[in-house]
């Protein structure tokens, strides 16, 4: 494993490279956007006093440099700023968002991964049956709907038809199922799509057949000798997705008034909140990297042929 | 205002028809737990929880630092103010017993209710008025509603229950600018403790019927009773705010017995809302109005003939009834009737030959002109301002219609005249108080942009001189005369596209009472209760 650990080291230095890139990009993109920050902030009704002090008040007055120096002089102290909107500080903004976020991209790629890995295992085995064209049809359905869309029947059907479930907020323990199915639709049928075509090709190989000759039971054979093999790019997209997940849950978490980060992003945006806007890309931009070497490891664990 | 109730809502069909799509779909991720709870929503005799779904994530609790209506309206909760006006739009006194103005229009003396404690215990005294007052004029604030109170120049404490404010000039809307949360009173002491600073001001202690109870950001705020309240007590112990930024979501909650009211349902709802007797829908009155400002630098633009003919080739009404879902009332003056210095000024009816012919003597037939507006701000903006280029088109101009978020928008239409480049654009103006001296900041030319939001660069020497009349006015009717001759002048000047003031819906659950409105977009709950 030492080559796998080397890699991993090696990644880990390549991203601050990477990150420090991502923080002069979100810096700048934020600045060319049009909008005054300390317009925005003091209100339709404020004096033009009123929002020149609060351009001083925010630093937005001094040169792009030395505002970049102390953004970047503050994260590598630990310190992400404070917030103009609310003047709370960024990371505590983050810091209670982001578990509601994780949770619901946890458990959107859990049911994504299970849903999505045993129908498109299904639909291989069972290849041009009416089970595969079935869930091939749900899957199509899947990939097009649109979030909003989905969400929005969902919440009419369980919510206000039903009255099974709550149609929004996280304040009860079934709060999360409605939002996770809705964000799991999309990736469960990517994956069950990706599982079904990667295992059509591993189920036609020699070995498989080797396996059935020997008399292995049919359950071993497409689990053990088949799944397993096919496993590398379905894990692949799993992965992908979550990191999409992570970023792409705004949508999900504003038809579901759940309290995630994705909402907050937006809000800052909105009211050009460059302090927030510049922590949450950050802490995005961390995430996805480290997403990756956990991806990497998972490789090495799924298929020890893997070496780096 | 107009509460309609009538027959079941007939979307149910749909919603079977999508439930068995649904199914479909969610063959193999089956949710159905039938024990799930559906929330209680606030119900009971005594006490019990009264949970209303609101569409803004609060950005400060600080009553300094308000600038959206919704997070206002939860602060009112707990903070109260001197001064608030009452159903008739009469200013009254509240946490001042009584108030007085002297004849020079520069002292003002109020003498405050007695016996009336914070949340903390501290007493509310001549003394925690001088405090707060002295508050919202300390340039170390930012106070983004803090303009009216720019004129208080000391505030004097004459024994526990009397106050003296002198003001630098006289300042007639001074005291019903006393009514805005800006202005509401929190505990002296209460700025250095609980984890507030003076600067950062986030769990407030005011005298209000409520104490503040928790904020779980995106998600909720909860509110407490005040057992010590020094006025009627409500009837509920505990209220919630659900902050839930989708319309169609806010109206499942309430439809599912999730929340007791909401604010601001999806427009194109109303109807079917209106229908469903499980709820009753209140589309109050508003002071916001809402126009096309169009640039009077413009060459075009410039000839008032020109800017009437754009008022007469819009259909207003059939905009208001077809794409507000009639939820606004066109207007017929320069501000909203509930306004202290509303007179009924005018009307530009539907009229395309009328608008043809002015089009021709100002020798603007076919210009082409850009209409900018906002998206998603004001009700069904993006789709009026379609509709409206539709009618200018029919009158042979050329328009096209671009919009952008609103920083964006904002960044465009504040700038100063020599750097703007917008022909006309869509925008609302809300005055935080009923009085017209804040809507008539949009026609002088001390609040052009960049100084202020008067984005028509619209200016007249009879309506600067009888506003600036208006502005030391002492005298309640000549000032209100002031404003009516003002009024008359910008209507016929037109610097605007007069639209509408548009309405601010409120539904709720029939198992509940007492809930209404105030003309500034607030909802008055406080006093909600069940309704057998």
């Amino acid at each position: 494993m030492t080559g796998t650990t080397a890699h991993i080291v090696r990644t880990l230095l390549l991203s601050l490279i990477t990150l420090l890139g991502v923080s002069v990009l979100i810096f700048l993109m934020l600045r060319v956007l049009p909008g005054d920050p300390a317009r925005v902030l003091a209100g339709l009704n404020a004096s033009e006093e009123q929002v020149s002090r609060l351009r001083e008040q925010l630093g937005l007055d001094e040169s792009l440099l030395s505002q970049y120096w102390s953004f970047i002089t503050g994260v590598l102290t630990g310190d992400l700023g404070q917030s103009a909107r609310t003047s709370r500080p960024v990371a505590s903004e983050i810091a209670v968002r982001l578990p509601a976020t994780l949770i619901l991209a946890v458990v959107a790629t859990v049911i994504g991964s299970v849903v999505g890995v045993t129908a498109g295992v299904l639909a291989a085995v069972r290849r041009n049956s009416l089970v595969d064209h079935a869930i091939s049809s749900v899957a199509m359905m899947g990939v097009s709907m649109p979030v909003y869309w989905l969400g929005l029947l969902l919440i009419l059907l369980f919510a206000v038809t039903l009255g099974w479930l709550p149609a929004a907020g996280s304040g009860e323990p079934l709060s999360i199922v409605l939002p996770a199915v809705t964000l799991a639709a999309f990736s469960t049928a990517l994956i069950s799509r990706m599982t079904r075509a990667s295992m059509l090709e591993v189920l036609g190989q020699d070995y498989i057949r080797t396996a059935q000759a020997k008399g292995a039971a049919p359950p071993t054979v497409i689990v053990k000798h088949g799944l397993r093999n096919a496993f590398i790019p379905v894990l692949t997209v799993i992965s992908l997705q979550f990191g999409a997940l992570l970023g792409g849950a705004v949508l999900t978490e504003t038809v579901f008034g759940w309290p995630g980060i994705g909402r907050l992003l937006v809000d800052s945006i909105g009211a050009r909140d460059f302090a927030v806007v510049q922590g949450i890309v950050l802490v995005y931009a961390a995430a996805f990297i480290l997403l990756n070497v956990v991806v990497d490891v998972l490789y090495v664990v799924v298929d020890p042929r893997i070496r780096y | 205002m107009t509460t309609i109730r009538a027959r079941r809502r007939p979307s149910r069909a749909r919603s079977l028809a999508a439930a068995s799509a649904l199914a479909l779909l969610l063959g193999a991720c089956t949710v159905s737990d039938p024990e799930a709870p559906a929330t209680g929503g606030g119900e009971g005799g005594g006490g019990g929880t009264f949970s209303i779904a609101v569409g803004i994530d609060p950005d400060t609790f600080d009553p300094a630092g308000q600038t959206t209506t919704t997070v206002q309206n939860i602060v009112d909760y707990v903070v109260e103010t001197l001064v608030v006006f009452d159903e008739n739009d009469e200013l009254v006194g509240n946490l001042a017993e009584s108030f007085e103005v002297s004849e020079d229009g520069r002292t003002v003396t109020l003498v405050l209710r007695d016996g009336v404690v914070f949340h903390d215990g501290t007493p509310f005294d001549a003394e925690a008025v001088r405090f707060n007052l002295e508050r919202i004029v300390d340039p170390a604030l930012t106070v983004p509603l803090g303009s009216p109170f720019e004129v208080i120049e000391s505030v004097t404490p004459v024994d526990d229950t009397t106050v003296e404010i002198a003001l630098s000039r006289p300042s007639p809307g001074f005291l019903s600018a006393l009514s805005v949360t800006t202005a509401g009173m929190i505990s002296p002491a209460s700025v250095t403790a609980e984890g507030n600073t003076n600067l950062e001001y986030q769990r407030p202690v005011g005298t209000g019927p409520y104490t503040f109870g928790s904020y779980t950001a995106g998600e909720s705020v909860t509110v407490e009773k005040f057992a010590d309240y020094w006025g009627e007590e409500p009837h509920y112990d505990t209220v919630v705010f659900r902050v839930v930024p989708e319309a169609a979501t806010r109206e499942s909650l309430l439809l599912s017995g999730q929340v007791d009211m909401m604010i601001l349902p999806p427009v194109s709802d109303l109807e079917a809302l209106q229908a469903n007797e499980d709820v009753e829908v209140l589309l109050a009155e508003s002071d916001r109005t809402i126009f096309i400002a169009l640039d009077t630098n413009d060459p075009l633009l410039s000839d008032p003939r020109a800017r009437q003919a754009l008022n007469y080739a819009v259909d207003k009404q059939a905009i208001v009834d077809n794409v507000l879902f009639g939820a606004a009332e066109v207007l017929d003056a320069p501000m909203a009737p509930s306004l202290f210095g509303y007179c009924e000024t005018g009307s530009y009816d539907h009229d395309p030959e009328r608008a043809r012919q002015l089009l021709a003597e100002a020798g603007a037939e076919g210009a082409s002109l850009e209409l900018l507006t906002p998206s998603g701000r004001y009700v069904q903006d993006q789709q009026a301002a379609e509709a409206i280029a539709g009618y200018l088109r029919e009158v042979g101009l050329d328009v096209s219609v671009s919009t952008s978020d609103f920083p964006s928008f904002l960044a465009r239409v504040n700038a100063a005249p020599s750097e703007n480049t917008v022909d006309m654009h869509l925008l609302g103006w809300a005055p935080p108080f009923l009085d017209a001296d804040f809507q008539m900041q949009m026609f002088r030319q001390a609040t052009h942009p960049p100084a202020g939001l008067a984005t028509s660069f619209y200016t007249n020497p009879q309506v600067e001189e009888l506003l600036a009349q208006a502005d030391v006015e002492t005298d309640e009717a000549r000032r209100e005369q002031l404003y009516c001759d003002a009024s008359q002048i910008i209507w016929d000047d037109a610097p605007w596209i007069f639209l509408w003031t548009q309405s601010f819906p409120i539904v709720w659950s029939t198992d509940v009472t007492g809930i209404s409105a105030t003309p500034t977009e607030k909802f008055s709950a406080v006093y909600a209760r069940p309704a057998n």
